[in-house]
């Protein structure tokens, strides 16, 4: 008796939870819109990529590739519920459907764009692992490192990654693992180790939260490949042409110049052709999307271009502090790699 | 012999001698030091030279520990900062409290939408209210005021926390809840301001007052409830935005609520004399006690879904929740075993003899003597199940000991660790130390016997 009034209560629980069947055929545009929010998939909280702001909001460079396409298709970034779950599980809950998108510093391998039934979509920022020293140690290139005790976390391609340059290089190197990146910390400003290796985002967030960054130097060396990007379910190419596309809007923004301030401006009186189609106002890219012309102008209007999104979250101002210029996620016309094809 | 013979010796002696009044002197100052405080260091902390090097030792190590916590903690702190980096600014060796300071209502709500948080404060005071009658013992009507709260709190609650349109049916189940705490505040207050509750009353003034009329009362608040209740909708908070403390709360007392009856009804299965009822149940604690939580909390979050049919989904903080009701009820049904087997054969076979059959056996004769004797197995068990609900921060749920995680990770406060998982640990030893006291609280309020 009791244990059947306890069952009703628990489904209490999942009264309007998700609970109602979508029929098998429909597309992920049309769940999403009928839904009227997107899930999208971050990890646990990293700084600057996906964070919790004071107010209990989602944030970050790749929250916001999220909103973007909340933008495009919804009409309003903040129509998303976030997923946040541990790096372990995230193929998988991508997969079975629990999340529409995945934007959590994912990076793009052959193995898990072949074999995990996924798709990714394109790079929103390029990504690679280095080292850090303090400058007192006076090492001013990875190749002066042989013997050094390195401070790794375990577990992780970075350890991999470690082994094999050293290997390459014909050095020593003597291993400091941690399974927690705060007591790691820690020991590495404690002396315990000479260097610490990570990805190097990951190493400038880091540094930024030392009692002096000043006295700590990131070496130019760049050991591995780790382009990033959001990743969508394979099989389903609109929805995958509609996130892909929404990340080139935002780059192609910025390579015109239109930002969040200017967009409406832009829109009523830019010359330019290329402007005017990925505006909306002339031409009918949307169609092929399935969304309505208006979909870039939103995503740049609500969210800004990709320039507005990487200083906002993980630019030189914020505690973050990746520098941009110079590196590969400058655009294409600064010497970088952020690229967009034509919107023709 | 010779004792007795002095003794006489001696009464008449007395006996001739004049007798002086007896005065008996003043009792001497007990020797040095053997009585009060530094007496009582001097036998237990300083009695022998080894003694008194090791009191030394300890007392250096807890001054220094003592002042560090408190140059750290207190008088270096910083309580009032942006970020953790104007903390450093401020006072690098000191506590950034500021940054708990200004997570607090996250800590306690997650990311519960920032306009609806009255809901959650709501639903706390309407339990705390439901409870008071249970505490005062000047209420006497407490048993049909616990089972309205367990059986109808759930079903006002989870409506009032998630919201959304309530449709026919949810209305008139929600507003069953509402109802059931009206009645029992209205007893409340008659039993406190008028001594007798609602039924006594009425049965004065009308004489003879049925149960059954007492029911259609109720039936009747709830129609009028129900009508005033489909009037208002709440807005929508979905799951994935519940957290903190309030998430903590939701499976913890959801867990711990379902853990004792279930506990009870698997434990008196498992030793059923019915097989397929024995081997359901003996199944069913064995899996769940040999595998850990956290593998069944996985389990319900990554691969339930693919079982069912695509597009369909099933909340996750509910899949959550019931995997820690179905794991703690294992556990609780063990214990309850336990109690039920330190029930000497005798009380069974005076139950038979006067002629109690199975249910009146174990419900009247048995239950109440093993579950006193559980209590504190049962509360440890609580106590352990409260700690346990922390493992959902690893399944991606964000309560209170996610918030602290998810904290020492916002761009504002990347690093700050200590602080927050300070905090933590002082709001979980609050809820284990108060269920420990009222554990023994009741522990002697029911022992009857044994004294």
């Amino acid at each position: 008796m009791k244990l059947k009034h306890t069952v009703m209560a628990a489904a209490a629980l999942a009264v309007g939870a998700t609970a109602s069947a979508q029929a098998k055929d429909k597309s992920t545009l049309q769940v999403v819109q009928d839904r009227g929010y997107m899930n999208c998939q971050v990890g646990q909280p990293n700084p600057g990529f996906y964070n919790l702001d004071s107010n209990g909001n989602w944030s970050g460079h790749d929250v916001a590739f999220c909103r973007a396409v909340a933008a495009a298709v919804l009409g309003d970034p903040s129509k998303i519920e976030f997923q946040s779950v541990t790096s372990q599980v995230r193929f998988t809950s991508l997969a079975n459907g629990e999340s529409d998108m995945l934007s959590r510093t994912t990076t793009w391998t052959a193995t898990r764009d072949t074999q995990l039934g996924l798709d990714f979509t394109t790079v929103t920022m390029y990504d690679g692992q280095g080292f850090l020293v303090s400058k007192e140690s006076g090492i001013t290139s990875s190749k002066e490192l042989d013997g050094a005790a390195v401070c790794v976390l375990t577990g992780t391609t970075t350890e991999l990654n470690l082994s094999d340059y050293f290997r390459s290089q014909g050095m020593n190197f003597k291993p400091v693992t941690f399974e927690d990146v705060n007591v790691l910390i820690e020991t590495f400003l404690k002396g315990g180790c000479d260097v610490y290796t990570n990805d190097k985002s990951g190493l400038a967030s880091r540094r930024s939260a030392f009692p002096d960054p000043s006295k700590y130097t990131i070496l130019p060396e760049t050991i591995s490949k780790e382009p990033l990007g959001p990743v969508v379910r394979e099989g389903d190419n609109q929805w995958g042409d509609i996130v892909r596309w929404s990340v080139f809007a935002m780059i192609t923004a910025e390579e015109l110049g239109i930002n969040s301030g200017n967009v409406d401006d832009m829109r009523a009186n830019s010359k330019n052709p290329e402007v005017r189609r990925l505006l909306g106002a002339e031409g009918n890219l949307h169609t092929g999307l399935g969304l309505s012309n208006d979909w870039a102008y939103n995503i740049i209007k609500m969210v800004g271009n990709y320039g507005e999104v990487y200083e906002r979250y993980i630019g030189e101002k914020t505690p973050v502090n990746i520098p941009r210029a110079g590196s590969l996620n400058a655009l294409w016309t600064n010497g970088g790699l952020i690229y967009s094809p034509p919107f023709r | 012999m010779s004792d007795t013979h002095s003794e006489t010796d001696m009464a008449k002696a007395g006996v001739t001698r004049d007798a002086e009044p007896f005065n008996p002197k003043p009792a001497r100052l007990p020797p040095g030091l053997s009585v009060g405080p530094l007496a009582w260091m001097k036998q237990n902390l300083f009695a022998t030279w080894l003694d008194t090097i090791i009191t030394i030792i300890c007392a250096v190590i807890i001054f220094m520990l003592v002042r560090h916590l408190v140059t750290w903690g207190i008088l270096d702190s910083v309580w009032d900062a942006a970020n953790r980096r104007e903390c450093m600014n401020k006072s690098p060796e000191g506590a950034c409290w500021a940054g708990p300071r200004l997570w607090f209502h996250q800590f306690i709500y997650g990311l519960y939408n920032v306009d609806e948080r009255w809901r959650v404060n709501l639903g706390f005071f309407v339990l705390v209210a439901w409870m008071v009658p249970l505490f005062l013992s000047r209420v006497t009507v407490k048993l049909p005021t616990a089972a309205g709260l367990v059986l109808t709190y759930p079903l006002f609650t989870s409506y009032l926390f998630y919201g959304g349109e309530k449709g026919i049916f949810w209305t008139i189940v929600s507003a069953l809840g509402i109802a059931c705490f009206i009645w029992a505040m209205i007893n409340l207050l008659l039993e406190l301001f008028a001594g007798k509750p609602l039924g006594k009353l009425l049965e004065q003034k009308f004489g003879m007052i049925s149960l059954k009329s007492r029911m259609l009362l109720l039936l009747a608040l709830w129609a009028a409830v129900s009508i005033v209740w489909s009037g208002v909708e709440l807005e929508v908070v979905r799951t994935v935005r519940w957290g903190g403390l309030f998430v903590t709360m939701v499976v913890a007392g959801i867990g711990i609520t379902f853990a004792l009856p279930a506990g009870i009804v698997l434990a008196l299965g498992r030793r059923s004399k019915l097989p397929l009822i024995r081997i359901v149940c003996v199944v069913f604690i064995e899996v769940f006690r040999s595998v850990p939580l956290i593998t069944v909390l996985f389990m319900a979050t990554t691969m339930v879904p693919l079982f069912l049919p695509e597009g369909v989904t099933f909340d996750k903080l509910l899949r959550a929740i019931i995997a820690v009701c179905l794991f703690a009820a294992a556990y609780m049904a063990e214990v309850v075993r336990g109690g039920l087997q330190s029930i000497p054969r005798g009380q069974y076979e005076a139950a038979a003899a006067m002629g109690l059959g199975y249910w009146r056996t174990t419900g009247l004769i048995i239950m109440p003597q093993a579950l006193k004797l559980m209590i504190p197995n049962i509360l440890s068990n609580f106590i352990g199940l409260f700690k346990d609900t922390t493992l959902v921060a690893i399944i991606g749920l964000f309560d209170l000991l996610g918030m602290v995680q998810a904290m020492s990770e916002a761009t504002d406060w990347i690093g700050l660790v200590d602080e927050p998982y300070l905090f933590a640990a002082l709001v979980y030893f609050i809820g284990c130390f108060a269920m420990s006291r009222y554990a023994r609280h009741l522990e002697n309020k029911l022992s009857t016997e044994h004294r």
